[in-house]
């Protein structure tokens, strides 16, 4: 009888191989398939004109250069994309901590009058929502239009987010929050010297949350702001790839010489999604954690 | 709450306020609290949702968003008389049916072979990089596709090289748009929606594998019996989810994918409302129409698909 456990383990063990190198190679044709793209958008953006003609599959410049990211930098928009992202995260990220953070401590137990109605009224914001069209007529009877502040204040709380993070402020042990009350303590110091520290973990998550968003902010960029010196980096990526009007913007190296458009736009996508790169491993890190307790709730 | 002397609980208004009122003044702190976050839900959530009521008004822009008056359904009627509105809502219709169809399930295989899969670090590598596409915006990854799948782009550059075909203009062929639409959309969103199911996986008792591998389940047998039944639930509030989202989402995609060769097969409902609200001539009471009528179908194919899933015994999404 044991015999026949070990064998017929072994031979599942036999199948079990073949399964896994099938497994083992979906997985990486899969792999190859994401990979591949970003690796021929970063050899585009080092490649001169002649080897991106020539070359019949680009995938590593023979003769790499930084020529199209030195010209790209020529082109005025790349700064005041920069700018304006940079502004938007300054200015944004900060607004929706504390909005969130706040709203969360205060919401962690709705056991005081009005407390489950602003609750239940948050949450469904989640099912319903007004779209552009009444938010644009809002921005312009508040008179925000083509002001940074539209899109800083159109985007504050993230309703997911604030769940997220009340969530995990309802684990914190209670027993705390009321030693500290009969010690005489307000709710802000409760909630700048108990509550914040605890709640590390969960502000760096909603953090990196945030930020990301913000960098990827161009939407409400397109529609609130219409000023050539007011643009999201994401719109100005937009503005390069799809019009390929950078030729014409381009006037210093004069009319003759011949331009690298791909070359130009792959490097745009570099100077975009590079940063994102540098803070994955964060992300990773804590978007894993956050989606989990946001799993347990839902 | 008082007693009174028969015994009958009587709602005692006195008393009930004179204790809510102390109840706010001991929290008094917490209404300080609240009250930025509730503002801005308030200002920039509520008053956007009460301002559709647009769609009932003929919008003045002297008078503003609430004062403009009263004109019943005509902006409906206008609506509804519009070709290329009940175009728009078919090809929305057409566009989220595929994605639950091809886009829908491949997550829950990725998620299923990754478990199977038995690797060592090398699987966390893999991982991140099925991961990596989701924090980007559509604004880049619709940027590295029109690089990646123009004339000359890689993926051409491999066909021709491995097929020998000839450059496939995959982003201005109409024909090709939708599969492009799926696959981009697998490619960007697979692998983060993979995790969620992951997490689901990781929830199933060991014991139940250990107890079907001595009974002689094959590893097909225990996915099917094991693992599926473990992530039922999941896959069946995504699949809500989704449902819900039948008419809406994918604005970001399709923006960025598309261009004036692919319009006509491109514009869904969000972007038929982006082009009337803010290109041509602009009438905000028919956007408010057609932005309400959105909303209401949302809201109501949410709580359809909550009450079927409910009826068939699932736990549902909402309370």
């Amino acid at each position: 009888m044991v015999l026949m456990v070990k064998k017929a383990q072994r031979s599942f063990h036999n199948r079990f191989e073949l399964l896994d190198a099938i497994l083992l190679l979906i997985l990486l044709v899969l792999a190859a398939m994401i990979v591949i793209p970003f690796i021929s958008v970063i050899a585009i953006s080092f490649a001169t004109q002649k080897e991106a003609l020539e070359s019949p599959l680009l995938l590593i410049p023979m003769k790499p250069t930084i020529d199209n990211y030195y010209r790209l930098f020529q082109d005025p928009r790349i700064l005041i994309g920069y700018k304006t992202t940079f502004l938007i995260l300054l200015l944004g990220v900060p607004l929706n901590l504390f909005l969130t953070t706040s709203l969360a401590y205060s919401l962690t137990r709705t056991n005081f009058p009005g407390a489950k109605i602003i609750f239940y009224a948050i949450l469904l914001t989640m099912l319903l929502n007004g779209g552009i069209v009444p938010m644009y007529l809002l921005m312009l009877q508040l008179g925000l239009i083509n002001k940074i502040w539209s899109v800083i204040f159109v985007y504050g709380v993230n309703t997911f987010y604030f769940i997220v993070m009340r969530t995990y402020m309802t684990t914190l042990p209670e027993s705390l929050i009321e030693f500290a009350k009969i010690d005489g303590a307000g709710e802000w110091y409760i909630l700048y010297k108990i509550i914040i520290p605890l709640s590390k973990p969960i502000i760096a998550t909603v953090f990196l949350f945030y930020s990301v968003d913000r960098w990827n902010e161009w939407f409400n960029g397109m529609i609130f702001l219409r000023r050539n010196d007011l643009i999201p980096l994401q719109l100005v990526l937009r503005n390069i790839v799809m019009d390929m009007s950078i030729v014409n913007s381009l006037s210093i190296a004069g009319p003759r010489v011949p331009r690298f458009t791909e070359g130009i736009q792959n490097a745009t996508i570099m100077v975009t999604m590079v940063p994102v790169m540098c803070f994955f491993p964060f992300l990773q890190k804590y978007f894993v954690k956050g989606i989990m307790i946001g799993a347990v709730k839902a | 709450m008082a007693v009174s002397p028969d015994g009958i609980k009587k709602f005692d208004f006195k008393s009930y306020l004179a204790k809510t009122g102390r109840n706010i003044i001991k929290n008094k702190e917490k209404y300080l609290l609240i009250l930025p976050g509730l503002a801005w839900y308030i200002i920039f959530a509520y008053i956007p949702i009460f301002g559709l009521s647009l769609a009932f008004k003929k919008y003045i822009a002297k008078l503003g968003l609430f004062r403009s008056p009263f004109v019943g359904l005509y902006n409906f009627e206008n609506v509804f008389a519009d070709p290329a509105f009940m175009e728009s809502i078919f090809t929305t219709l057409r566009i989220n049916a595929g994605r639950l169809i091809f886009v829908f399930p491949f997550p829950i295989i990725l998620a299923l072979i990754f478990n199977e899969v038995r690797l060592g670090k090398s699987k966390k590598i893999l991982q991140s990089i099925f991961t990596f596409p989701h924090f980007l915006s559509w604004v880049i990854v619709g940027s590295i596709m029109i690089s990646v799948l123009g004339q000359r782009g890689v993926v051409n550059s491999l066909l021709n090289l491995l097929f020998g075909t000839q450059p496939i203009a995959f982003l201005g062929t109409p024909s090709l748009f939708q599969p492009i639409v799926y696959l981009t959309d697998i490619w960007k969103s697979a692998g983060w929606s993979a995790i969620i199911y992951m997490a689901a996986i990781s929830g199933i008792d060991v014991e139940q594998y250990q107890a079907a591998e001595i009974d002689g389940a094959t590893r097909l047998q225990r996915i099917w019996y094991i693992t599926m039944p473990g992530i039922k639930s999941t896959i069946i509030v995504l699949f809500i989810l989704a449902v819900g989202n039948l008419m809406s989402g994918g604005f970001d995609q399709i923006f960025n994918l598309s261009n004036a060769a692919t319009i006509k097969v491109a514009e869904t409902l969000d972007m038929y409302i982006y082009r009337i609200t803010f290109r041509g001539s602009v009438d905000f009471s028919f956007s408010a129409a057609v932005s309400l009528f959105r909303s209401t179908i949302n809201l109501l194919l949410l709580l359809v698909a909550d009450r079927i899933i409910k009826r068939v015994g699932g736990t549902g999404l909402l309370a």
